[in-house]
């Protein structure tokens, strides 16, 4: 105030004077009103007599003496409304009313931030509940969290989680004090018959511990007990519910019965529950045979698992284990390069890959939400600033600040609400999608991926988060709005450049993540459409396939047993070729080394390496493969007759430089190999193996009838469903044996759909993943392209009334969201070439660099983003200039 | 010059006395007595308000927010019938004292 010709603002000098009182806000204003208008006229009038500085200095003295104060006490006519009192529930209810009045009169920010956050609850929790089904709910037994496996590390040979062997497990059974109880089991397949039809089914060797460590209860019968174990103990057996369902029609009395599993006669002692599952799959449990005249490292290799006693952690039983296994070493001649470990079940026992995988996943989805959020801050920010004067004109009529943040806070937790409901719907039929997509071998028993209770917590604990993180900063960007300012003029410069410069932030990194998520979609997605396109070169159209077993008994009765399948099967009517061999074509196994005769290797790593399938003469018939060169596998390749083999063009390519292989002898097997030579007869084109690695690898054929021993044998048949499909497999080989079991029946095609399932189905996640943040890219873009040009109605009206056209407004508005648009874009793709280039192991027939998917995720981002910006640009052109100038 | 108690007495007199011709703001107030007095008693924002406001909630007097044309809005103080019988009291007693005095100290008016 040193210069005269300044008018002090009596206004903020009174305010300042309040500031202490904390007076309700309207009796405030009115006493600010009402001073502030007497020291203006005051110090106009003193001024003129005395100088503007002395007026000032004189009249600052006066107010602040005590009479203020006693003013202020006779003019506090209303409380200042509490916290306490803005809580209560009778005012809470109604601002939920007033809140949902509000959002149904503005439907495009309801639909756009439920659908926003919807999305992104609705993912979050289909990745929860899948990792919630997979990892962390644990085992469906009492105190799952106890329950331990025991594996044993050799690092020395790189073998991770391998078994123990039956004489390390009895020692460490006798000695152990870690757990309460304590078990080892193997598995294997069986075939079960007697009844209707045979089967090949899982089955597991348990000793009797395992059930404790289960805590589990039969539903009839009992559980093994030790004796069963023994030597000499009479063969017993437990039967899964289906089991005991299907083939022995629930029956009630069906104890001291008995199962023939293998030809062997057990009696059923067991019927366990309806959800019990233990080790995967397994359908009878037979007693696990202890043998104490084994030694250290003797014995099959078990799986065996404890519960931890109480007092006993995970820590505590591996320093035990390590001390077991050095007695262990002090009674064998060399000690062990194996380590015991013990872990949680789960984690020994699921992937570590999974876990992995299935983490980033959860992240990922976690990353989305975030995204997800700043859209509905943004939204609810570009309508705070529109609705500023109302909540301007609360404030004068007494809402505190807090009421103001408690309204805003309300209609976000609306919206996330109904956000909530979206996303849990959206959630229930993803994972229902999950679950179709997932295969069933790949599942484990414990796994139960669906909506439960717990996971319900976790989207309303979500909802929560999404409420406070979006709501959050509108509604304290709503309660810092001045109020005179506000009802003085409606210009909304200083506090909405503020929040437009970090909407804009959101925005930019939202394209980004979203370019680079579309990235890595794209590229899987070619991916997977060029799996689906790609050609076997071989047929699977009609081919169906299934798996026999011979019943046990020796060689030469499995053949006899195996040729007339064959010869039954290629006389079937009806049926364009019938095939045998130790596999189908193009499945993963069956890869082995090799020695080209007359070639040295220095060592067991030079040998080649080829992929390798016994066939029956029907292998060309069936799959329509011809023979380029030479002959293929024929009748008369027998035992006694020369070994022959046919080979692969790319086997030729490989070993021979495109020279003529036949007459040449190789023999499978590395540098230990004790297999015959087999002499090559002739070349067929490269077929496709499911092996993602190498899809068109080297292949040697060999003649099946030329293997040594013959006990499981894959089986296809070509031809009209009718005549060709399962039942009339099951028939043919039932005519012949009907102890034998026909099992793992399928088509061609879904055995080669099979190899890549997990690429199509994290595939497709990620696709779900590129367009869920596409959409909530372009929902963001729209939000702040919106709220830019409100702010702007003026300026564009004035552009307008001097004569600027409507392309020129367009042009103008658009641009600035396309500069947005550009740098997201960039930065995203730049991010999601690098992501492409750590995933791609991931990637078949596409390289990471490949211009089109960058084409395409330049062309589908950019025009949703550009349309986002467009619609609130024209919408801006279509302001009247006058109406526009008028309006502020 | 007269005492603060003096003054502070004679205030809520002085006040009523000024509102009974018309309805008044603070400003006008301040300024009307500080004339009439010829600047014996005067008045400021921290002295006349607590008065206005304890006047008001004695419910003698009554502000209402007036807004006229050209002009800013002002609270308008008019008196309350109560105001005026607190008015006429204090008169009575303010003439009773006159007279009292004068009958003592012989002075007398013109």
């Amino acid at each position: 105030m040193r210069d005269d010709r300044v008018v002090p603002d009596w206004r903020a000098e009174v305010r300042a004077r309040l500031a202490g009182a904390r007076l309700h806000p309207q009796d405030e204003a009115e006493l600010v009103e009402e001073m502030a208008q007497h020291l203006d006229e005051q110090f106009i009038d003193l001024a003129a007599s005395i100088g503007a500085q002395p007026a000032y200095d004189r009249l600052r003295q006066e107010l602040r003496e005590h009479g203020v104060d006693e003013a202020i006490t006779r003019r506090r006519k209303r409380a200042r409304p509490t916290a306490g009192r803005a809580w209560a529930s009778g005012s809470l209810w109604r601002d939920v009313r007033y809140g949902l009045r509000s959002l149904r009169r503005s439907p495009g920010v309801l639909a756009a931030g439920t659908a926003a956050l919807g999305l992104g609850i609705g993912l979050t929790t289909m990745m929860f509940s899948v990792l919630y089904g997979t990892i962390i709910k644990g085992l469906p037994f009492a105190d799952p969290s106890r329950i331990a496996y025991v594996s044993y590390n050799d690092p020395q040979h790189g073998i991770m989680d391998g078994g123990a062997p039956l004489g390390d497990f009895q020692r460490f059974a006798a000695r152990q004090r870690s757990f309460e109880s304590f078990g080892g089991l193997f598995r294997g397949l069986a075939t079960i018959s007697g009844g209707d039809r045979p089967d090949r089914i899982s089955i597991a060797r348990m000793t009797a511990g395992v059930f404790d460590v289960l805590a589990v209860h039969p539903m009839l019968g009992r559980t093994f007990v030790t004796r069963d174990n023994e030597p000499d103990a009479p063969p017993t057996a437990i039967l899964a519910f289906s089991v005991w369902r299907d083939r022995y029609a629930a029956d009630s009395g069906v104890i001291g019965k008995s199962v023939r599993v293998n030809g062997k006669s057990y009696s059923i002692i067991g019927v366990m529950g309806e959800k019990f599952e233990f080790p995967d799959e397994a359908k009878i449990w037979l007693p696990l045979q202890l043998n104490a005249s084994l030694a250290p490292g003797e014995g099959p290799s078990l799986n065996v698992v404890g519960r931890l006693r109480p007092g006993a952690d995970f820590e505590s039983a591996n320093a035990e284990f390590r001390g077991l296994m050095q007695q262990l070493d002090a009674e064998r001649a060399k000690p062990s390069t194996e380590r015991p470990v013990v872990l949680p079940y789960i984690r020994a026992t699921l992937p570590k890959r999974v876990y992995t995988l299935l983490y980033s996943m959860l992240g990922a989805v976690m990353l989305v939400l975030l995204v997800a959020c700043a859209n509905v801050t943004n939204l609810l920010l570009d309508r705070t600033l529109a609705r500023s004067r109302e909540i301007g004109i609360r404030t004068a009529l007494g809402a505190t600040r807090l009421a103001v943040v408690r309204q805003s806070l309300v209609e976000s937790a609306i919206l996330a609400g109904l956000a909530a409901l979206l996303g849990t719907a959206l959630a229930y039929v993803g994972i229902g999608w999950f679950n179709g997509a997932f295969p069933g071998r790949e599942r484990r028993f414990w796994m139960d991926i669906r909506l439960d209770p717990g996971v319900l917590l976790f989207v309303v604990g979500l909802a929560a988060l999404a409420t406070i993180v979006s709501g959050l900063l509108p509604a304290i960007q709503s309660a810092k709005l001045d109020v005179s300012s506000i009802l003085k003029d409606e210009s909304q410069s200083a506090s909405s450049l503020r929040v437009g410069r970090m909407s804009r932030l959101i925005v930019g990194v939202e394209l980004a993540l979203s370019s680079a998520l579309l990235v890595g979609a794209g590229f899987i997605t070619k991916s997977v459409v060029w799996l689906r396109s790609v050609d076997p070169r071989f047929t699977t159209e009609s081919v169906y396939t299934a798996r026999i077993t011979a019943s046990p008994t020796d060689s030469a009765k499995e053949r006899v047993f195996f040729e007339s399948v064959e010869r039954n099967l290629t006389s079937l009517p009806g049926i364009d070729g019938a095939y045998l061999g130790n596999d189908l074509p193009g499945s993963w196994g069956g890869g082995d080394r090799f020695a080209v005769e007359g070639r040295t290797y220095a060592s067991n790593r030079d040998y080649g390496r080829t992929r390798t399938l016994a066939v029956t003469p029907g292998f060309f018939t069936t799959f329509g493969v011809r023979v380029l060169r030479g002959r293929g596998i024929a009748g008369g390749d027998r035992i006694g007759a020369t070994a022959v083999a046919v080979v692969n063009e790319e086997f030729v390519r490989q070993n021979f430089a495109g020279a003529d292989p036949i007459g040449h002898r190789v023999r499978l097997g590395g540098a230990d190999s004790k297999r015959e030579w087999v002499t090559i007869v002739g070349v067929i084109p490269t077929t496709y193996a499911t092996s993602l690695d190498d899809m068109f690898p080297p292949l040697v054929l060999t003649a099946l009838w030329q293997q040594p021993r013959l006990s499981t044998v894959s089986i296809a048949l070509r031809g009209p469903a009718e005549f060709a499909s399962a039942p009339a497999l099951r028939k043919v080989v039932a005519a012949i044996d009907p102890e034998v079991p026909v099992y793992a029946t399928s088509t061609m095609t879904e055995e080669l759909a099979q190899a890549t399932w997990s690429l199509r189905l994290f595939g497709n996640l990620f696709v779900v993943f590129g367009l869920v943040s596409l959409v909530l890219a372009t929902i963001g873009l729209y939000a702040v392209m919106a709220f830019s040009a409100r702010r702007r109605v003026r300026e564009l009206g004035i552009r307008m009334a001097l004569g600027a056209s409507r392309r020129d407004v367009l042009a103008l508005v658009s641009w600035q969201g396309a500069r947005q648009i550009a740098i997201g874009m960039t930065v995203g793709v730049l991010l999601g070439a690098t992501f492409v280039r750590l995933i791609r192991a991931l990637l078949f027939g596409v390289q990471p660099t490949d211009p089109s998917v960058f084409a395409l995720v330049f062309g589908v981002l950019g025009a949703s983003a550009f349309v986002a910006c467009v619609i609130p640009a024209l919408r801006a052109t279509r302001v009247d200039p006058v109406l526009a100038l008028r309006s502020e | 010059m007269l005492t603060d108690e003096l003054k502070k007495g004679s205030a809520e007199f002085l006040i009523l006395s000024l509102l009974d011709a018309e309805p008044r703001h603070g400003y006008e107030l301040q300024k009307l007595i500080e004339a009439r007095s010829k600047g014996v008693i005067t008045f400021h924002v921290a002295s006349l308000y607590p008065l206005l406001y304890r006047m008001e909630d004695r419910g003698w007097i009554v502000g209402r927010w007036v807004e006229k044309t050209g002009e800013r809005r002002r609270r308008f103080y008019r008196l309350t019938p109560a105001g005026r019988a607190a008015l006429e009291a204090q008169r009575d007693s303010w003439r009773e004292f006159v007279a009292a005095i004068n009958s003592i100290s012989g002075v007398r008016y013109a």
